[in-house]
């Protein structure tokens, strides 16, 4: 694996993140003050914007590899999104709920190896 | 106030097709098939020399991608209802069952080999799965 392929995967991973961030605090934004106001639309619009960029990264990336090789680092995804939003959108999390994520990951990580 | 708060949203949660949990489903359903797409529809493309092609933008001469592409707005429509109802530190690692759906299926469909190894991850994703999920069931009960 070269830098290059290393760098897209971690820029595609990080915006795949940080868009599921943005959009379900958009989406419980909706309850207080529901869908025509500015903020939920360019939430939206940036969720999107950031999704699609993992998208064709990710395409790129599987011209290259094998889907079982870029598996493991969607698994990652499972850990960062859950912490992000105990973090940052200050959602519980459980003991059962933190060992039940890595579990999730550390199977998604056996599944592509093999 | 956050007890109302907490009312308004379980009375509000809708049933029958709008049931969150069966949005859930149908955004899992509508990713595996566009995975299963995707793979095809680029290596059907791949153009490795191409200076564009990290970007992956030539993969769209592919009518599989554009499959996928359908599929995956879909699958978008269901997961923002979704994030609407369902925290995200519970709908996202389910959402993961697509993880293990993707190799089942090409055992099940494609009658391809699962090694000793893969079999130990899909279990440990299920348990995983089991771990995340059974807190839901408690609170759905109380409904």
């Amino acid at each position: 694996m070269t830098f290059l392929s290393f760098f897209f995967i971690v820029v595609s991973l990080l915006s795949f993140v940080v868009a599921q961030l943005i959009l379900k605090r958009a989406m419980v934004s909706i309850a207080e003050s529901g869908f025509r106001n500015l903020r939920f639309i360019s939430s939206v619009a940036v969720g999107i914007f950031l999704m699609t960029i993992s998208f064709f990264l990710t395409l790129g990336l599987l011209q290259r590899f094998d889907l079982s090789y870029l598996y493991p680092f969607q698994g990652l995804s499972v850990i960062i999104i859950t912490l992000m939003a105990a973090v940052m959108l200050k959602e519980r999390l459980t003991l059962q709920l933190t060992i039940g994520t890595l579990l999730i990951s550390a199977g998604i990580v056996l599944v592509s190896l093999s | 106030m956050r007890c109302w708060q907490a009312k308004k949203t379980n009375a509000g949660r809708p049933s029958g097709f709008g049931n969150p949990w069966l949005q859930l489903a149908l955004s899992v359903v509508c990713v595996l098939v566009s995975e299963l797409l995707l793979k095809r529809g680029a290596t059907d493309t791949a153009d490795l020399e191409s200076a564009w092609s990290w970007t992956g933008i030539n993969g769209l001469a592919s009518p599989l991608v554009w499959w996928a592409i359908i599929l995956i707005i879909a699958s978008f429509i269901s997961w923002l209802y979704v994030l609407r109802y369902i925290p995200l530190t519970i709908a996202f690692p389910l959402s993961r069952v697509v993880d293990i759906l993707v190799p089942l299926s090409c055992w099940f469909f494609l009658g391809e080999f699962i090694s000793a190894r893969r079999w130990i991850g899909i279990g440990l994703v299920v348990i995983g799965l089991a771990l995340v999920a059974k807190p839901i069931a408690r609170i759905e009960e109380r409904l």
